[in-house]
């Protein structure tokens, strides 16, 4: 593909960032800020969601589909880490300041205005992933900037604090299952304002935002961040992309997306060229299942013996839109099958414009079905599968898709898929669902607090790549990586202890750590105290650093001895260089032939004798100096 | 106060006034490093002075203090335009019919989105609007006879309410709904019971313990059960609300047993002393006692009268006697107290009710730990208590008898009437024989076993 021009066909994108938080607690209660596991639940709860009358006197629509599709929720919660607020059974306690000390700390670091005073809103979720029906949230700051690399500024909309939601587990029997450990969890959310015009330029703003949060004290592990990514383009709308789990995602789900809705908008102007309108497309939509009752096609065949009902419908002048290309390996036709199957359970639908062969219809077939939904050249027809219920619901999603078609791209929300596409989720919600929460009160961020937090803003992150790699002479993505893996605060404290070789800590925190959890070892177990004790050990030359790998794997199998006991299994017992002399006058002496063959080429073979005897007792270094020292003055001996 | 600027007062007033705005004006507050634009909202006139509250375009709320505030822009005025769809209650001349009475509290609700201010429905057709379920159970008419929070009811709304079911049991309604505030409903459903003699209709309170505004509330459910209950066969005072914080099943209890447990959880109301009379489940009633008083064809008769005059006093220690004194001195005709133990005060009051006594004040005794029966023929001090003529309320609830002790001083003045009539059981407040497993009945386990 050509490089597009982002200017031309007004890109405009905006990120939305989900961050928890690091306190102690949770936000409006007091249980801790720790998730669970697998571990199994203690108790179980049933609960029913009703949707509510909104302002109007009416009830949302979405909700009401929710709630008529029947779904009952069972909460998963434990007795040590969920309290009956969590539960809805509860009020909410005081807002946990520890939580709105970091989010103040992170909006200021984004140049942001802090609300004075802050409400606390509902934010209606029928879905169950809260049990009481809505996410309690409040805007913390508003109108900041993040600065890029060259200097653009990305603005910063707004910046709330609300609860995480409860995580879902399964959906089984028309009974959705979540677990409440998640609930609660102090969240920041991070929205930018459309400014950034450019899908490397979105890149860049997603990494930037991730490293300035990774320097505050938020939670360091998968999935504590989430990010969304809203794009539209000029004729286009706003659609958001939900569940981007990568920074190298972002690029390609935004061309992708510009695709989409370019096609889209040459679907709509091809429409508007051929005179159609969209009140009168369908010219035809019927039953086809005693007509086919006896379809050469295996498949509808078989579904319609099982009871399943099969329908048609007619599309005036629609041929050769369904099998339009709107994104790489995704056509028109996708995006009405998985709006279909989003909404009403079909796996699919069959469309004129795929090679229908695939299906096995036979001639014949092909000729009813056109004759009975008066199918012309120019038209496209759709056959549905299923229950009764299922294509009253496909029916309304694909008609009501197919006449916006007329308008263009719907506002939506999607999901990454991994090809680079997205698909269906739901429509876009309006923004009526907040409304003040009645429980809670006001909550003031004065003057004084804000500037006590400002008196300790760490440096900007690019800053201290920037400081740091060339301080320490490595790649800027070392010290990314540290960030990204939550290493940098250690990092710092083991440089304070070792300062002599910081690339060596680096190594251990990153390479040394990643290879060792591809090996299946349980490294979590190797907490910051442990590193430093190691390092201790190091800069007291009781150890070389040739033994941290197996400090590392002995702590991971075995968590609960300490550092000082693994010394001892390991039978670490430093030795002194007079010691380490002794050793290599020895082995000088037995392998005096390979000496007298190689002369200073014997260095590589005997340094491998060496350290099968005095690996880790002492420094490396001092091992090759001292070895080399000793073959040199042999070889003298030798010579003479 | 100033409509115009509800709540808001010293400089917020003066600069609002000053730039002419009212609240819900669309308004713009520039500040020194920011613009918001915004509805003006009304002000709690408890929070924080030289604040501005506006809902942004987000619907997000916030506060701006006035300090940092350099001007205000009038841009517009929100319209408010509600309006509730109109929908028939459908009438189904097979079902029961069944009348609501509302006595504050909200079972349907709307919320006002800018207020957060719950907007109760209560008619007919809004309760279809809200409820559909109920057209299956029963044909169902409305009354909001008052319209109050629970703590705020008296004597006299209970007399109102039992004259109100009287004439509706006789005139032909096959059973009675009361929406109730729960943290006075045990009170309620005991003077009910006592006030109403002979009732020939289930009398069912209901209410809820998350509002109906949230998703998650249980106001319908219980509203549910509550009016399949009142087309059942009990024709007694009940109160019918979860018996569990699932959305599961609901627990009928006898009026004069009931008691609001916890101050926020679904299933707060406990039958104190004895299992709940039934459970209800899916609209299907499962009973777990079968002592219960049967629908019938006697005339209702509400004996409303009540003696105000009686007060329920906490006993503790450090207790003095001019606790009681006070009482009596204010010319109160009875009181109950809700004792430590097996029903004992200190016996440094001792004087206090000797005096009371004497003075044909009527003191009642219950136990302040609700579970188990007074038992003043243990120790000394409550042989002494009963010979000084306190009247053991053996398992009554201290709740059920300050209603009972009101209501039987309402019936007569005859000294030993007054005694037989405190310590007849007459409605159900007295249990004969207390289970084992009264105490901590798990309702959940229960079922299991039954199963």
């Amino acid at each position: 593909m050509d490089k597009l021009d982002y200017k031309k066909l007004g890109l405009k994108c905006g990120l939305e960032i989900h961050q928890q938080l690091n306190s102690n607690t949770k936000l409006f209660c007091r249980c801790p800020n720790e998730l669970q596991g697998n571990k199994n639940p203690d108790f179980t709860l049933k609960r029913l969601m009703r949707p509510v009358l909104g302002e109007m006197g009416v009830y949302d629509k979405a909700m009401l589909t929710e709630y008529l599709k029947g779904i009952s929720i069972i909460y998963e919660g434990y007795n040590d880490s969920i309290c009956t607020y969590e539960i809805d059974e509860t009020p909410p306690f005081s807002c946990n300041n520890e939580a709105i000390n970091i989010a103040i700390k992170i909006a200021l670091l984004l140049n942001s205005n802090i609300i004075e005073e802050m409400h606390v809103c509902r934010k209606n979720y029928l879905d169950g992933s809260v049990p009481c029906g809505f996410q309690r949230t409040m805007i913390l700051a508003k109108d900041g900037y993040l600065e890029l690399e060259k200097g653009k500024k990305i603005g910063i909309d707004i910046l709330c604090l609300e609860e995480d939601a409860a995580r879902k587990i399964k959906t089984e029997n028309k009974i959705n299952y979540f677990r409440l450990d998640r609930l609660g969890i102090p969240l920041v959310e991070i929205a930018t304002k459309p400014d950034i015009n450019d899908p490397l330029e979105c890149r860049e703003t997603a990494e930037r935002l991730g490293l300035l949060l990774w320097s505050t004290n938020v939670k360091k592990v998968l999935g504590s961040i989430r990010q969304d990514v809203n794009v539209s383009i000029k004729e286009g709308t706003r659609v958001e992309i939900k569940g981007v789990q990568k920074l190298d995602w972002i690029p390609v789900l935004i061309e992708h997306e510009i695709s989409r809705q370019s096609k889209l908008i040459n679907i709509k102007n091809e429409l508007k060229a051929k005179e159609l309108k969209k009140d009168n497309i369908f010219n035809k939509s019927m039953d086809l299942t005693k007509p086919l009752a006896k379809t050469n096609s295996k498949f509808i065949s078989k579904g319609i013996k099982s009871g399943k009902i099969l329908h048609g419908i007619n599309i005036r002048g629609f041929k050769g839109i369904f099998g339009t290309e709107l994104a790489e390996d995704y056509r028109f036709g996708t995006e009405v099958s998985s709006k279909v199957k989003s909404i009403s359970g079909l796996k699919g639908i069959i469309h004129s414009d795929e090679d229908l062969n695939k299906y096995k219809f036979s001639e014949s077939d092909i000729k009813k079905i056109k004759e009975l939904l008066d199918h012309e050249e120019d038209d496209c027809f759709i056959l549905i599968l299923g229950n009764k219920n299922e294509i009253e619901k496909a029916t309304d999603v694909i008609i009501n898709r197919i006449q916006y078609a007329f308008e263009g791209v719907p506002p939506e929300t999607r999901k990454a898929i991994d090809n680079g596409n997205t698909e269906f989720i739901r429509e876009l919600h309006g923004g009526a669902r907040l409304y003040p929460d009645t429980d809670s009160q006001a909550i003031i961020n004065s003057e004084e607090k804000i500037n006590e937090i400002k008196k300790s803003l760490p440096e900007y992150p690019w800053n201290i790549i920037k400081d740091y790699s060339e301080k320490y002479k490595v790649e800027d993505q070392k010290i990314k990586d540290l960030i990204f893996t939550g290493n940098l605060d250690i990092f710092n404290e083991l440089l304070k202890i070792y300062p002599k070789n910081p690339v060596l800590i680096i190594t251990t925190l990153l390479d040394t750590s990643t290879a060792l959890r591809r090996d299946g070892k349980k490294i979590n177990n190797i907490l910051e105290k442990d590193y430093k004790e190691i390092f201790n050990l190091l800069s007291r030359k009781e150890i070389g650093k040739e033994a941290i790998e197996e400090f590392m794997i002995l702590k991971s199998n075995k968590p609960h001895l300490t550092i000082d006991q693994i010394k001892k299994e390991l039978n670490i017992q430093s030795i002194s260089v007079e010691e380490l002399n002794k050793i290599i006058q020895k082995i000088l002496d037995n392998l005096i032939d390979l000496i007298k063959e190689k002369e200073m080429n014997a260095m590589g073979p005997l340094m491998g004798e060496l350290m099968k005897e005095v690996r880790g007792k002492i420094d490396g270094k001092v091992i090759s100096e001292e070895l080399k020292k000793n073959l040199t003055k042999k070889l003298e001996e030798i010579n003479k | 106060m100033n409509e115009k600027l509800k709540g808001y007062k010293d400089k917020a007033k003066n600069m609002l006034e000053k730039y002419e705005i009212n609240i819900w004006d669309i308004i713009s507050i520039e500040t020194k490093k920011s613009t918001y634009k915004g509805i003006l909202l009304p002000r709690n006139e408890y929070s924080a002075p030289n604040v501005i509250e506006i809902k942004l375009d987000n619907n997000y709320n916030i506060g701006i203090n006035t300090s940092k505030i350099i001007q205000i822009k009038k841009l517009g005025v929100r319209k408010a335009d509600y309006k509730i769809p109109k929908k028939e209650f459908p009438i189904n001349k097979k079902l029961p019919n069944i009348i609501l009475f509302g006595t504050g509290g909200t079972v349907a609700s709307r919320l006002d989105y800018t207020t957060g201010a719950v907007i109760p429905s209560f008619t007919p057709g809004e309760l279809f609007n809200a409820v559909p379920e109920l057209a299956e159970i029963c044909n169902i008419e409305t009354e909001i006879v008052f319209e109050i929070l629970s703590e705020n009811m008296r004597p006299e709304y209970w007399q109102k309410l039992a004259l109100k079911i009287e004439k509706a049991a006789n005139e032909g309604k096959e059973g009675i709904v009361i929406g109730h505030g729960t943290d006075t409903m045990g009170f309620t459903s005991a003077a009910l019971s006592f006030m109403l003699k002979d009732l020939n209709v289930p009398v069912v309170l209901v209410g809820s313990q998350r509002s109906s505004d949230r998703p998650s509330s249980d106001a319908a459910l219980n509203l549910i059960n509550a009016t399949r209950l009142a087309t059942s066969d009990i024709a007694e005072v009940v109160v019918c609300m979860l018996g569990s914080s699932s959305h599961d099943y609901g627990l009928i209890h006898r009026g004069t047993l009931v008691r609001k447990m916890h101050s926020s959880v679904r299933h707060t109301f406990r039958t104190i002393d004895d299992l709940p009379l039934g459970m209800i489940k899916d609209k299907k009633i499962n009973m777990f006692k079968q002592d219960y008083q049967k629908r019938s064809d006697k005339n209702t008769i509400a004996k409303t009268n009540f003696e105000k005059n009686v007060a329920l006093v906490y006993s503790y220690p450090g207790m003095e006697n001019d606790i009681l004194d006070f009482y009596v001195d204010k010319g109160y005709k009875g009181i109950v107290i809700a004792g430590t133990g097996l029903g004992h005060v200190s016996t440094k009051i001792y004087d206090s009710i000797k005096r009371a006594i004497q003075e044909d004040v009527t003191i009642l005794m219950t136990v302040q730990t609700l579970h188990g029966f007074t038992g003043m023929n243990v120790y000394s001090t409550g042989r002494e208590l009963l010979n000084m003529g306190v009247i053991p309320g053996r398992n009554m609830l201290p709740e059920t008898a300050y209603v009972k002790l009101g209501w039987t001083l309402g019936q007569t003045n005859n000294k030993e009437e007054i005694k037989k009539l405190l310590l007849t059981n007459i409605s159900g407040e007295y249990i004969e024989r207390e289970l084992p497993i009264a105490f901590n009945y798990n309702i959940d386990q229960l079922i299991k076993k039954k199963k």
